[in-house]
Order: structure tokens, then C-alpha cells, then sequence
């Protein structure tokens, strides 16, 4: 008898079933590009992604984990240095970019130089100024963790750490931090704590004439590499694209990148060059270099006045979703279960 | 009545029996069947390569591997009537110093003497921009780029007195999806002797080394013009041993 109880409850351990998660965004925007199918888009298999997000046992000497050049009350960005640290203080060449929304982003990187979300935490893991260690280092070492076993049988029904399952499950978690309930987004959708200011509204307006064509609404971004006419800093010699698709016509052209949340996402740039939103405004209306991969949309000069500027950037500050950067299910894992 | 019957009976095990005959004599002579095993056996020229050990070249540079990896990828039989038989999932990280990997066994598909057997030396574009895959594609196999998505379609280090880089060595990391470099080339074998539906192909590294020169081209890295050169020569390594 006792035999039978425990063929059952062997059978109700195996026959648990994972906890569906849903990707939702708003009905009016476009569809995703990533194509989820890889994915069990279940709640395990982002809690394990969450964890693999925050642990610094993805770098050699386990002293960074994603999560260190990605904060998430900044947008998953990191804050205040212009060019973003790795291991032992080692500095890379570009400001890490901010992460929401990727489901949306057809490439990846500044340059473009990653092809496919599932990919892309190859790039940080494997460069020397960042994690500087490899896929398979990491799968020997969470081979070896009692904690990842316990976490990769519950998302996956089997203990055995491999590559694919690292990069899906890092997917699972960073393709759900979507932003998409800021003051913005609630004007748009007539909802509570949507009501724009007279001034904001001029912003608005200030911005769709000038910025929407490369940084498209919902988004905020698009899927263009830009010259957006800064001049090249001599310290690094960044050509962008061009190193990548190894094309003249690309040379200076970088990633059009999202303002959403741009209110905490500083500094600005590739290079991370400008401290402040009135130094990236003055750099548009005033500054802007022409060579022969300039954007189009920087040919002519864009002028605003004083007035126009302060209410642009009125306008930029209600592109912050609190929910967002507040979200506890986005945050480091405190332990709730013991294993 | 009876007679005739039994004349039947007879006849049709008569015609069992030279089907037998004909099958073995088949399997004997003509290579049929529904798996094939693929062994591959590395030279140089004539000597059979082994990791650390030295080899001189046509070019006369003395050279030492230690590292040659390829996946080969995306199985098919040509018939000889024209018909192609695909094989999903035929995809093999083939490490030259690593016996296990050289065998590689193709299973569910039916040939005969004179089918050609078709694949890819590399990854193809679909599978190159499809994401994180698993098995012999899992990026932890130390066959991807990181900084730019791709597949390194064939690794091949060492080292020769006549590279003037750091320790001697020379690295080959070749791959690249996008046209004009894509690096991914195509291999065909007609099936003449399978014996046991074993298909010996010898793979002659010599053959790449004797046609480029080591002391300019040593260090390939990035998928572009010094890729695609090598990538050229590459499906030449490959021949049927008969």
C-alpha cells in the first residue's frame, strides 16, 4: 500500500505543472518581433532567468552579474558612468543600454552587431572589459550549484545545466521587463493619471516635429542605425556599425535608442558623453557635425528656442514609468524558497 | 491440382531464395541501406595528422596543430533519378583530435550505390540568425561569436616558425552568414562503396596549407574577405576514400 502511495506521490512531483506567464502589452502597438517559441514562458523559467540576471557567478570572478551595468530604478541601465565597468574595474568602450521593450528590437547592441535576443548575453559574458568568461564556463559552474540544479529541474524537468538553457532563460526573463504605463502612455490611453499639462503638451508637439521620425512613437526607438552627427572622440576611435557590417555608408551610425525612462537613463550617447537631457537637446539644435553619413533628419538644423527646450524636456520626464522601475518581480530575488 | 500446387510452393521459395542470393550479394556489392556511418580520417598528404605533431608543407613552412573543429551540417541524398532526401536535425561538431566526434552516423535514410550524399561545411543563415539552439549548435560549444552573432564554421590553430606572431601561432576562426562573406560551403560525395554502410572521407589539411601563405595570412578572425579565401579551399580537404 505504502509502495502504491509513493508511486503517487513520486507521480504528483513529476506531473507539477509550471506556471504559464503572459507577455502583455498595450493592443494599439505593433506586434513583437521576437518570435517567443523557444520559450516555456513559464514562471520558472523566468525566476530562474531573474536569478541568472542578478548573480555575479556570470563572471570570472564572480564580482559582476548583469544587473551591475543594467540597474533596474535607472531602466536597466547604469547610471552615472559614461563608459560601463566590467571585472576589475576594467572599462569598456560604450555606455550600456538601457533594456525594456526588446521583444520590439530587431538587432542588438549599438552597432547592431547581435542578431537575435536569445543571443545577445553571449556579448557581455564573453568580453574581456565585462564578464570576461564563456558559455561553458558558466554551465560547468552551474552544473556544479545545488541551487541551479533545484532551479533548472523546476523550469526545465531536468537538472542538467546546458548553454541554450541559460541563454532561453536569461530571454525569459529580460524579454518580460516591457515599460508601457507611463504618464505618457496613459494620455495616450485616456486613463487615470493621464492628464497632460498645457506644457506638456506643447512638448509633446515640440517632439513630434522634431524627434518622432527616429525615435517613433510607441516605442520611443526604432530599429535604424543613425550618425547623429556627434563628432568622433579620438580616446576611441568608435565607428559603430560600419566595424560591424564593415560598409562605409555606416560608418558613425549607432543603435536609435529608446527614451523611455529617459529621466534616469544618463548619461547619453554610445559614449555616454553628455550628463544631462539640456546637453543632448543643445547638442541637436546646435552641434551637430556633418559628414557624409550624417542622419537625413539632422540635415537641416532643428531650432528651438529656450521656452521650447525646457518644455521638450517636460514633455521627455513623462516618458517615466514608476510601475516599471518600481516592479518587485524585476528585482533581485530575495530568497523566498529554501532549496 | 495437387501437382500444381506443389510446383507453386516451390517456385515461390526458388524465388525467395535468388532474392536472398541478390540482396546479399547486393549489400555486398552495391551500398544500400538506412543508416550510413561517416568516418573521418585526417592527413596531411600522406601522413596520418595527429594534435602536436610537426608537418612541412608544399611551401616548406614546418606547422603543428592544435585545434581543427568544423561542423558539417545539412544532410541530404541526391538519387540518382534526382529526388532529394533531407535529413533534419543532421547537424555535427566534427573535432578533428577527438576520435568520437570524427564518426558521424546518419540515421533513417535510404540510398543506393551511385546516390549522392550533399551537405554543408558550416551553418547555413537560418540557423545562424535563429537564436540560441541546443546540442552540437548550443553557443557553449565554443563555436560562436559573441561580439557579432555567427557561427564559427571552422576553427583550425596551431602553430609555425613562419608566423611572426606571438608564440608562432596561427588561428583560423572562419564563419560568416551575410552575403558578400558568407563562409558556409557545400560538399558533395557520390556513394560508390559503402561497405557495412560505412563511408570513409579522408580530410587532408595539408591541402589548405600548401595554397596559402602562413607568414601574411595567419590570423583570421572575422568573417570578410580573408574568411571567404579560405573558406574556398576548404571543401577540397574533403574526399571520398574508394
Amino acid at each position: 500500500m505504502s509502495f502504491i502511495i509513493g508511486i503517487f506521490i513520486c507521480l504528483g512531483f513529476v506531473l507539477v505543472k509550471n506556471e504559464e506567464v503572459f507577455f502583455e502589452y498595450p493592443e494599439y502597438w505593433p506586434k513583437p518581433v521576437y518570435n517567443f517559441s523557444k520559450l516555456s514562458m513559464t514562471e520558472e523559467e523566468f525566476q530562474l532567468g531573474r536569478h541568472l540576471f542578478y548573480d555575479p557567478l556570470l563572471s570570472r570572478d564572480h564580482t559582476i552579474s548583469c544587473a551591475s551595468c543594467h540597474l533596474q530604478a535607472t531602466g536597466f541601465t547604469h547610471v552615472d558612468h559614461d563608459l560601463s565597468h566590467g571585472i576589475e574595474g576594467r572599462i569598456g568602450t560604450r555606455n550600456s543600454i538601457s533594456i525594456m521593450n526588446l521583444a520590439w528590437n530587431t538587432s542588438f547592441m549599438w552597432d547592431g552587431g547581435v542578431n537575435h535576443i536569445e543571443v545577445q548575453s553571449l556579448a557581455p559574458i564573453s568580453s574581456e572589459n565585462e564578464m570576461d568568461t564563456s558559455l561553458a564556463i558558466i554551465v560547468e559552474k552551474l552544473n556544479k550549484s545545488e541551487k541551479y540544479n533545484s532551479l533548472f529541474q523546476k523550469a526545465y524537468q531536468d537538472s542538467l545545466v546546458t548553454g541554450q538553457k541559460i541563454l532561453l532563460a536569461l530571454t525569459q526573463f529580460v524579454v518580460m521587463l516591457n515599460s508601457y504605463n507611463s504618464k505618457y502612455d496613459k494620455y495616450i490611453r485616456n486613463e487615470l493619471g493621464g492628464k497632460f499639462t498645457e506644457q506638456e503638451k506643447i512638448g509633446l508637439k515640440i517632439f513630434r516635429n522634431n524627434c518622432a521620425s527616429c525615435h517613433k512613437e510607441p516605442l520611443f526607438s526604432s530599429n535604424d542605425f543613425k550618425n547623429n552627427g556627434l563628432n568622433v572622440d579620438s580616446t576611441l576611435n568608435d565607428f559603430g556599425r560600419m566595424m560591424v557590417t564593415k560598409k562605409p555608408e555606416d560608418s558613425l551610425k549607432f543603435k536609435v535608442p529608446t527614451l523611455r525612462n529617459i529621466q534616469f537613463t544618463q548619461p547619453f550617447m554610445h559614449d555616454g558623453r553628455f550628463e544631462t537631457l539640456q546637453e543632448v537637446i543643445n547638442h541637436y539644435t546646435s552641434e551637430v557635425q556633418h559628414s557624409p553619413t550624417l542622419a537625413n533628419e539632422l540635415q537641416e538644423q532643428i531650432i528651438l528656442t529656450h521656452k521650447e527646450k525646457v518644455d521638450l524636456l517636460v514633455f521627455l520626464r513623462t516618458l517615466t514609468d514608476q510601475k516599471f522601475l518600481y516592479n518587485k518581480r524585476f528585482s533581485y530575488p530575495r530568497e523566498t524558497q529554501t532549496n | 491440382m495437387l501437382k500444381s500446387k506443389t510446383i507453386k510452393t516451390i517456385t515461390s521459395k526458388k524465388i525467395k531464395l535468388v532474392t536472398l542470393v541478390l540482396l546479399l550479394a547486393n549489400s555486398i556489392l552495391f551500398a544500400q541501406g538506412n543508416h550510413l556511418k561517416i568516418e573521418i580520417n585526417p592527413f596531411f598528404k600522406t601522413k596520418v595528422l595527429k594534435k602536436d605533431s610537426w608537418y612541412v608543407s608544399k611551401n616548406n613552412d614546418s606547422l603543428q596543430f592544435s585545434k581543427i573543429k568544423f561542423y558539417l551540417t545539412d544532410f541530404k541524398i541526391l538519387t540518382k533519378e534526382g529526388k532529394t532526401k533531407q535529413l533534419p536535425n543532421s547537424d555535427f561538431l566534427v573535432s578533428i583530435f577527438n576520435v568520437e566526434s570524427r564518426s558521424i552516423l546518419l540515421e533513417n535514410i535510404s540510398y543506393k550505390t551511385g546516390d549522392q550524399l550533399l551537405f554543408n561545411i558550416g551553418v547555413n543563415e537560418k540557423m545562424n540568425t535563429s537564436g540560441a539552439l541546443s546540442g552540437s549548435l548550443d553557443p557553449a560549444n565554443g563555436m560562436y561569436w559573441s561580439w557579432q552573432s555567427g557561427y564559427i564554421n571552422f576553427k583550425i590553430e596551431g602553430k609555425s616558425p613562419s608566423c611572426s606572431t606571438r608564440k608562432n601561432k596561427f588561428q583560423f576562426h572562419i564563419g560568416g552568414y551575410k552575403k558578400p562573406f558568407a563562409a558556409t560551403r557545400f560538399k558533395s560525395v557520390t556513394i560508390t562503396n559503402a561497405i557495412n554502410n560505412v563511408l570513409i572521407i579522408d580530410f587532408d589539411i595539408a591541402i589548405l596549407f600548401d595554397s596559402i601563405d602562413i607568414s601574411n595570412l595567419n590570423q583570421v578572425m572575422i568573417p570578410g574577405k580573408e574568411a571567404i579565401e579560405i573558406a574556398d579551399i576548404l571543401p577540397n580537404l574533403f574526399s571520398l576514400n574508394e
